[in-house]
């Protein structure tokens, strides 16, 4: 009679097990859907913010578009009846156009004016380019008030930056004085970089000479065949221009600075930047 | 006890694969978003993401008009940045498009299109940029140069506008147009200033922009003195102003009076220009023509 009660109790308790074991696995399992559940609300909410986000761009660049094109036309703005959203929009819009406004007046060597000292000050950078290649920038800093004076500067001591700034009249028209001072800047840089352009790409031509202005140069031609030397000095007497005002030519071969060739030669390099000239002058067979 | 296993592996299995779907829709939505960050090329100031994140219809404290207001005063300083910029360039600029055509890490490549004024002078200008960024410096270089100029002073300019879309010189273009437009508001200045005092001696007959300015005293209608100022530039972006004078005196006129200030006007012309400059030097002939007492 043991026996059956005693498999009554193991039996009940097997299920009390199996029950245990389920509601755990239940618990489990609708734990596990509640993650799941989260999960799907979160990836949701993701995608709903990453719409919105990718419709107001596509908005603000449709708006944008619309405003280049009232300003390339002139036309009047058209201001209905708009939502509050469709203002903001527009503000919105403006601010990128301004931006780019900002960076083009940049991008074509504009002087990025910054104001100082509540007006007292101002900070300008001159931008410096040779043919495609921006080159370096320059800084100066300038008081306007009392008298217009230069304060601070990286400009190269070899540029005369207080005749300049005497002759051009600061004092009245800054803008002017920035425009001489930038030639200077601009066709210093470009000497400078044709002839770091000459000693890259024209080996067999050797530099005897130059100087830190680059306002003279003196080149070691050898004429290929005859080996002839042909010393060539360009001198850059307009400091504001990036071709030389003279070019003299010397050799062993007392003719051939005479020479119809090389008279063209010497024309050539008077026309064309140096370093393009002597691309010319390889090709024609007038220089190694 | 099973049953209700079986369906909440079912539901299970369901959630499990709606957010695969859910996760590849934000992949590419993430994607989309990515391919529209490369078209901007600035980053937003902190009151252009408020107001991005306002029409995403995130709330946010202040509300509306507080997104607004703050917009709206930077937009303020940022006219303002621009008028400044104008002033101090000499150039305005109206409208600047940009196209995005490459923007990976280290290489950004633009289309710019440009469009504004010098003064008289109305240009659009559109040119290709192109940034490569290195470890230390960035290289900016400028590709695809073209410039339109729409004015009538042009024949001068052409030369110089072939040369510089050759050589891509976009910071030579607007320093050299910039000293042209100074150079030909000079003109037109002073060829004002002398028709306004003298207007019964001088005439304009290109109109105040044009490089002719016409001497003629109402009592001598056969006899005319040409001052020809012309803005040359040569190709590689020197601006040099030439004043010449010409003559028209009838044969008879010659003939009756044939002193060497009329006949050699021109050359005289020249030598009053070197010593007293070219206001001064065109002022004494216009009083000489208008035999005027004035000094």
């Amino acid at each position: 009679m043991e026996g059956a009660p005693a498999k009554g109790v193991l039996s009940h308790l097997s299920l009390l097990e199996v029950k245990a074991r389920s509601r755990k696995t239940q618990l489990q399992q609708h734990s596990r859907v509640m993650e799941l559940k989260a999960k799907v609300e979160a990836l949701k909410t993701q995608r709903e913010q990453l719409k919105a986000q990718i419709q107001t761009h596509q908005d603000l660049q449709k708006l944008r578009l619309a405003m280049d094109k009232q300003c390339a036309d002139e036309e009047e703005e058209n201001m209905e009846e708009e939502s509050e959203n469709s203002k903001l929009l527009r503000l919105m819009a403006r601010h990128t156009q301004l931006k780019d406004l900002l960076h083009a007046h940049h991008l074509i060597g504009g002087y990025d004016i910054i104001k100082t000292r509540k007006g007292k000050g101002a900070c300008v950078s001159i931008a410096t380019a040779y043919e495609d290649v921006f080159l370096d920038t320059f800084n100066l800093e300038i008081d306007l008030k009392p008298t217009v004076k230069i304060s601070r500067h990286n400009i190269p001591p070899f540029i005369p930056l207080n005749n300049l700034a005497e002759q051009n009249n600061m004092q009245t028209d800054l803008r002017v004085f920035l425009d001489t001072l930038s030639k200077h800047l601009n066709a210093f840089a470009g000497r400078k970089q044709q002839l770091k352009l000459v000693k890259e790409k024209h080996k067999s031509v050797e530099v005897m000479e130059s100087n830190v202005l680059c306002s003279l140069l003196v080149l070691l031609f050898t004429v290929p065949r005859e080996k002839t030397a042909v010393l060539c000095t360009l001198d850059y007497t307009d400091h504001t221009r990036c071709l030389p005002t003279r070019v003299h030519l010397e050799s062993e071969d007392k003719q051939l600075p005479d020479s119809p060739q090389w008279k063209k030669n010497c024309t050539l390099l008077m026309e064309t930047p140096v370093h393009k000239a002597l691309i010319t002058m390889k090709k024609m067979g007038s220089i190694a | 006890m099973e049953k209700m296993s079986d369906e909440n592996t079912e539901e299970v299995k369901v959630l499990e694969s709606e957010i695969e779907r859910l996760q590849a829709e934000v992949e590419s939505l993430q994607h989309q978003q990515q391919e529209i960050n490369k078209d901007i090329t600035f980053h937003y100031s902190q009151q252009m993401e408020n107001a991005l994140v306002f029409m995403c219809g995130q709330r946010q404290e202040g509300g509306k008009e507080m997104v607004m207001s703050r917009l709206k005063e930077e937009l303020e300083e940022l006219e303002e940045d621009v008028k400044l910029q104008t002033e101090i360039n000499g150039i305005t600029l109206n409208s600047c498009t940009t196209k995005t055509l490459q923007n990976s890490g280290r290489k950004l490549v633009q289309q710019l299109s440009l469009s504004g004024n010098c003064s008289e002078l109305v240009f659009q200008v559109e040119f290709q940029l192109s940034e490569i960024k290195d470890s230390e410096r960035s290289k900016r270089t400028i590709g695809d140069l073209n410039v339109v100029l729409d004015s009538s002073d042009l024949q001068n300019f052409s030369s110089f506008l072939s040369r510089v879309e050759e050589s891509r010189d976009l910071l030579l273009f607007f320093r050299t147009l910039r000293t042209f437009s100074d150079r030909c508001d000079d003109r037109s200045r002073t060829f004002q200033q002398f028709q306004d005092k003298y207007p019964s001696v001088i005439a304009l007959p290109g109109g105040p922009r044009s490089e002719v300015m016409t001497l003629n005293h109402p009592k001598l209608p056969g006899c005319m003195l040409f001052i020809h100022w012309s803005v040359d530039v040569s190709r590689e972006g020197v601006v040099t102003p030439k004043i010449s004078l010409l003559t028209k005196i009838p044969e008879r006129a010659l003939q009756l009076f044939p002193s060497q200030a009329v006949g050699g006007a021109a050359e005289a012309f020249e030598s009053l220009l070197r010593i007293l400059g070219p206001e001064a030097a065109l002022e004494s002939i216009i009083q000489a023509v208008s035999l005027s007492q004035e000094t």
